[in-house]
């Protein structure tokens, strides 16, 4: 991708002008700001790497001698950046990112996208935390149980997201975007779950 | 956000909770979650066969305020209605009677997926019940 750069007219085809070297407009996805493909399989260390050396080259101090117009850049750049690295590195989130700028509405959907089993498993689950709440303590066990579980679930879920991204990596294909969306539905479900058995039973303990 | 007085009082004093018979063939059971907000409602009906009109109507919920209070008025809304009269419950009309704000909307989406799915399983149940569905075709 590449634009005249504002100062110069110049064109370049990244956060600086390749001629006069004047900051730029950062864009404002956080795939062309880091200079990434855009792919949901990402390398964690090369992402951490690319953060660091950009944050130095964006740090507003050093345009404190600048245009006003550099230093909002400068600005701006950073705040996306913060921004960009706390979505990008986490998968979860990458993918949400990725889902709502392709256009898909997270959150939105129903209650298709979770089997009825689990939710059979959920409902179950609730009752038992419900049963803790209440004082009675001989749930603790089933409680436990019930979260090693979904732990086991959760991981199994960030396995399936991991070849889902693969998949998508490989295809671009819409209906592969519409798996993930499943995916992270359900690991929302359980991971909410989780973190409330855990809760309950430090109450509890 | 403060809850509406109809919510309020559907949340303290919430009707019809508790389970039916769920392996009866005359009840219904709806099972709906929101993975976003983790919700998860279970709502039965009990059809009395010959009329085809809900005579009991159970729930329970595990959720915010407003989809406990969404499900409680359901299962007041479903008693005495027949199965199709069930089916055209409309969650405005849930939004509307507890004064739900826009980001409550969901729950009332959510008690109107679970009347569905009672219903449905309802259907499903009686047409295995019924010998002129038993498999005939070989």
């Amino acid at each position: 991708m590449s634009h005249p750069c504002w100062q110069c007219g110049a064109f370049f085809n990244a956060l600086f002008c390749d001629s006069c070297r004047a900051i730029q407009r950062p864009p404002d996805n956080y795939y062309e700001l880091f200079g990434l493909p855009r792919q949901l399989a990402l390398d964690e260390q090369d992402l951490e790497r690319r953060f660091y050396a950009l944050s130095r080259r964006l740090h507003p101090d050093l345009f404190t001698r600048r245009s006003e117009r550099e230093k909002q850049f400068s600005t701006d750049a950073t705040a996306l950046l913060n921004d960009g690295y706390r979505v990008l590195r986490d998968p979860v989130r990458r993918a949400e990112y990725v889902l709502k700028q392709a256009g898909f509405p997270i959150g939105e959907q129903g209650t298709r996208d979770v089997p009825p089993d689990l939710l059979e498993e959920v409902f179950e689950l609730n009752l038992a935390l419900e049963e803790l709440k209440g004082g009675d303590h001989s749930v603790e066990p089933t409680l436990h149980q019930a979260r090693a579980h979904f732990e086991s679930l959760l991981r199994e879920i960030d396995q399936e997201l991991a070849g889902a991204f693969r998949d998508y990596d490989a295809t671009g294909e819409r209906e592969v975007l519409a798996r993930i969306r499943a995916i992270l539905n359900r690991r929302k479900y359980i991971s909410n779950l989780v973190n409330e058995v855990r809760v309950a039973l430090q109450r509890a303990a | 956000m403060a809850y509406s007085e109809k919510v309020l009082d559907h949340y303290n004093n919430p009707r019809n909770v508790g389970s039916l018979d769920k392996a009866d063939p005359n009840v219904g059971t709806g099972m709906v979650g929101a993975p976003e907000c983790g919700d998860v409602m279970k709502l039965q009906v009990k059809v009395n066969p010959e009329t085809g009109v809900i005579e009991d109507a159970k729930f329970k919920t595990f959720g915010c305020g407003s989809a406990i209070a969404s499900s409680s008025l359901a299962t007041e809304m479903l008693k005495g209605k027949t199965v199709d009269e069930a089916l055209a419950i409309k969650n405005t009309e849930l939004v509307n009677e507890l004064s739900l704000p826009p980001v409550k909307i969901h729950c009332s989406v959510l008690a109107e997926d679970a009347i569905k799915a009672a219903i449905a399983d309802y259907k499903k149940k009686q047409s295995v019940a019924t010998p002129a569905a038993a498999p005939t075709l070989a």
